[in-house]
This record gives structure tokens, sequence and C-alpha cells, in this order.
């Protein structure tokens, strides 16, 4: 898949979250939400810190983006929907149906998400109405490598393959 | 003349709900053409069997028996016409000799049935191996539950039309440990908040902010709504059980809901590992039956059960639409 320089940096930047979840014990997945080219909310996933399993990186990010709007006084749908999301992994049905809700331009994201993904394990744009677009593939076997790091309880902040790997795809 | 009324007050009407089950459990099982002879004489019959059987498995059909008295299930049909049959068994070394050349095309279940109904349905057309599963029947045939289950399930879906009405919302969701019938958490639609704080989401922080997490502040209200519920509901019990090992998300309990989950909220409780969902209203958006149902979504290593039409008109009165 291509990408532009800037998307490029924002995939970087939402990669930067993934690495960081890991160290933190959290399941992999950076993500980060663009308005007008500029970086209007970030993070990572925060469910074990929370013990809520909702707490993926995207729900974490609409609220950001509502507190941004709020704050600017932006018309909250329509902020929505020039909202351009880069995620490193493929979002879960949760998450993609409540990305479809608000409108969202586009999903870029990273690898598949083969557990929960919401077009891979059940295709929510098949039952229902989606603007979105969606791409897919941006350094995806970085991104499922975090993933299998995750599983398989690897320590997760080992530098020398963090630097390796993304020195590599980049 | 007041008799018939009278009547009416004395029994009333016992809660209803319907389970919303995975297609294979209700729905007709497909067929599947197959090719039948007769054998001609009857004493060579398991010769026939052990024959077929050995130069022609049928391994995607060892649900059907092979022999129906004197008709012996030959070979699924495929693009050859009915001449060729005879053809195809003497190419694989079958003595065609043992069977009327008279060969005829049935259909019968592609699939096993999972429940006796659909078995006694594909039995009629040809004998077919059945085990019955006591579960998947109480599920299929709506008997899961007890009257005082049901009258159980109907509290607390009581309580969840309470809130909606308390806080002049038009959804909300209770989350109960069954074990200990006791309301681990409540959520009502907050949606101009966050346009995440639908109910479900609501409740499912309530019960992570009982296990010390969470992420949202509590609702103002939540305590007044709460003595709200108590003074009405004799006997209503709040809080968790912390025996065993302790609670997990929402492992083992069931969420009453006055709306039939969006898919967010529908993939929330696969993720918070929820047992059971009982909403009343369906919605057009509906995750669990109207649009979809993602609590069977086969690739998902979690599902739950969901029942529908819980309190229903009570739930239209106070509900829908998120
Ligand atoms: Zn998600
Ligand atoms: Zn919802």
């Amino acid at each position: 898949m291509e990408l532009t320089d800037t998307e490029q940096q924002f995939m970087e930047k939402a990669f930067e979250y993934a690495y960081e979840a890991l160290a933190a014990k959290e399941v992999p997945v950076g993500c980060i939400f663009v308005y007008k080219d500029e970086i209007v909310a970030l993070g990572r996933n925060t469910v074990n810190e929370s013990r809520n399993a909702t707490r993926h990186t995207e729900i974490n990010c609409i609220e950001q983006v509502t507190d941004y709007c709020r704050d600017k006084g932006l018309d909250l749908g329509a902020a929505f929907r020039q909202v351009c999301v880069y995620v490193t992994v493929e979002p879960c049905i949760m998450c993609i149906n409540a990305l479809y809700d608000l409108g969202v331009h586009s999903v870029v994201f990273g690898c598949k998400n083969d557990r929960f993904g919401g077009q891979t394990v059940f295709d929510v744009g098949s039952v229902r109405q989606a603007p979105t677009r969606i791409k897919g593939g941006w350094r995806a076997e970085e991104a499922m490598n975090l993933l299998k790091e995750f599983y398989k309880g690897v320590n997760p902040s080992a530098p020398p393959s963090k630097v390796k790997v993304r020195g590599k795809k980049t | 003349m007041n008799a018939p009324k009278r009547l009416k007050l004395e029994t009333p009407t016992k809660p209803t709900l319907t389970p919303i089950l995975a297609d294979e459990l209700y729905k007709e099982l497909p067929l599947i053409d197959v090719y039948v002879g007769k054998i001609k004489d009857p004493k060579t019959t398991s010769k026939v069997v052990v024959e077929l059987n050995s130069v022609l498995p049928i391994p995607e059909l060892t649900h059907l028996k092979r022999v129906r008295g004197k008709e012996i299930l030959l070979f699924p049909k495929g693009d050859n016409d009915e001449d060729d049959c005879l053809t195809v068994l003497k190419q694989k070394g079958f003595d065609v000799d043992l069977i009327e050349s008279q060969v005829r095309v049935i259909a019968v279940a592609e699939i096993p049935p999972k429940v006796r109904k659909q078995y006694e349905v594909v039995h009629k057309l040809w004998p077919c191996n059945f085990h019955s599963n006591a579960y998947w029947e109480k599920l299929s045939t709506n008997s899961l539950f007890s009257d005082s289950e049901l009258e159980q399930h109907a509290k607390f879906m009581r309580i969840a039309i309470d809130i909606c009405d308390i806080c002049s919302v038009r959804v909300s969701a209770v989350v109960v440990d069954p074990v200990i019938t006791s309301v681990v958490g409540f959520g009502f639609d907050q949606t101009s908040d966050y346009p995440t704080k639908h109910a479900v989401m609501v409740a499912i922080d309530e019960v992570a902010r009982s296990q010390k997490g969470g992420v949202w502040p509590r609702h103002q209200n939540y305590d007044k709504i709460q003595s709200l519920l108590k003074m009405k509901h004799e006997n209503l019990q709040f809080g968790f059980s912390t025996s065993g090992e302790g609670p997990y998300l929402c492992t083992g309990y069931s969420v009453y809901t006055t709306c039939e989950p969006c898919i967010t909220c529908a993939m929330a409780l696969v993720h918070s590992r929820a047992k059971r969902v009982f909403y009343g209203v369906k919605s057009e958006k509906g995750a669990l039956g109207s649009s979809c149902k993602i609590h069977i979504v086969e690739n998902l290593n979690h599902h739950y059960e969901a029942f529908a039409g819980l309190l229903e008109t009570e739930c239209r009165a106070v509900s829908c639409e998120q």
C-alpha cells in the first residue's frame, strides 16, 4: 500500500503508542486521530489499567476528539466527518462500528485483526451504511509481531528488536 | 359478570422472551441430492454395505444411515445424470449386479440435525443419526427458564425501565450477578456527554469501577437513583461477590437493557465476557438479532446468550433508537 510522507509520519506516531502499550503490558495497539492535518487525539489501549475491556485506543481517542471539539467550539458531527484515523491494527467490531457511527473520513491501519477485526472476523460494513474509507497493510508485519509478542508474554520493552524492526520498515 | 375480570387479575400473564439463536439451531437443514439404489437380494445387504463403504465411503454424510429397508444410499449426485450412476459404481469396482438397474435421486439432509425439530423433518427423508443436546433443545424450544426464573428476569428488566423513567432517558442497562441476584452496576444513555456513552458502555464501566477500575466519573445522580430503586423494589440487592477468584470483567453476569444493543455495545459485551443479555425492544440497528447476531459470530473467542422481547411493551413505552 502507498502512503504519503505525512501519512507515514502519522502511522509512525501510532506505532510509538503501540510500543508504549506493549511496555505497559496492554494489547499493543496505538492510534492517532487527525483533523485538518493536526493530531487531535492519540493514545493506546488501556484495557488492563481500567479493568474495562472496551477501553480500546479508538474509543479513548473518540473521547479526546470530543473534548477537543468542545474546547474549540467545533460542531462534533462535522468535525468527525473530517477525521482520519491511523491505527496500527485493524479496528475491532466494536470500534469500527463506533467510527462508522461518527462517519469518520478514513481509517488507515497496519495489520489485520484476526481475533476481533471489524472486517476480517465480521464485516460490519456489510450490515450497515458506512461512508468511511478503509485501507490496511501499512507496516503490517511489524504490527503483527507486536501482537504476537504480547500474546507470547515476551518482555515487551526489549529495545534492540524494537530499534531493528522499526529501522527496517521506515 | 365480574368473574372473568377477577380471573384475569388472579392470573397475571407470565413474562415471555425469545432466545436469539444461531441459524443452525432453528433453520431448516440444507438438503443434498443423492443416488439411491435397490438391493436385489435382502440377504446380500450387509455385503453390499461393506463393499460400498470400502469403494465409495461418503465421509461428508456420516450422519446418514447407508440403508433403508431394501434401499441403499449410493453417493451424492454430482453433475452427471442418473444413467451415469451405475458407470461410476462399476469404475469404482462395485459389483452392480447386486442392485437393481433402476436408480433414483432423493434429497437428504446435507448436515447433521442439531435439534429434534430438524431431526424429525430430515429423518422422514432418509434415516439419520441424531444426538440430542439437552441445552440446545431447551434453548431452541424456549424452555430454558422456569416460571420463577422468568419472573426474576422480568424483575431486573423492570429496574432498567425504572431507571429510564427516573432519568428521562430511552435506554438503560443493568448488570446483574445472577449467582447472588445482585445489581453490580447500571448505566443509562449519556451520549450527550460522549458519543461512546451508550447505556451498555456506561454499565460496563460501572462494573469496571466495582473492580477498582473504570474511566468515566460516576453520574452525579447514581446514588440517588440507587436509593429510589431500593425504595421501590423490596429486597433489591446492589454489590458484587468477591468469592472465589473474584470478578473478572462481566464474566458470569447477566445484562438487562431496554433496547437491543447496537454493534458497538454488543461487541463490548463480547469483550467483557457477559453470560446473558436480555433486551426489551428490537432496534433496526440492533446487533442481537435485527441487523446481525454479534453474540454468536463463529470466529469470536467468546459467545453469550441473547434473549429478545422481555417486557417488550413496557420497554417500548420508554425506549428506543440509540
Ligand atoms: Zn476495538
Ligand atoms: Zn450501543
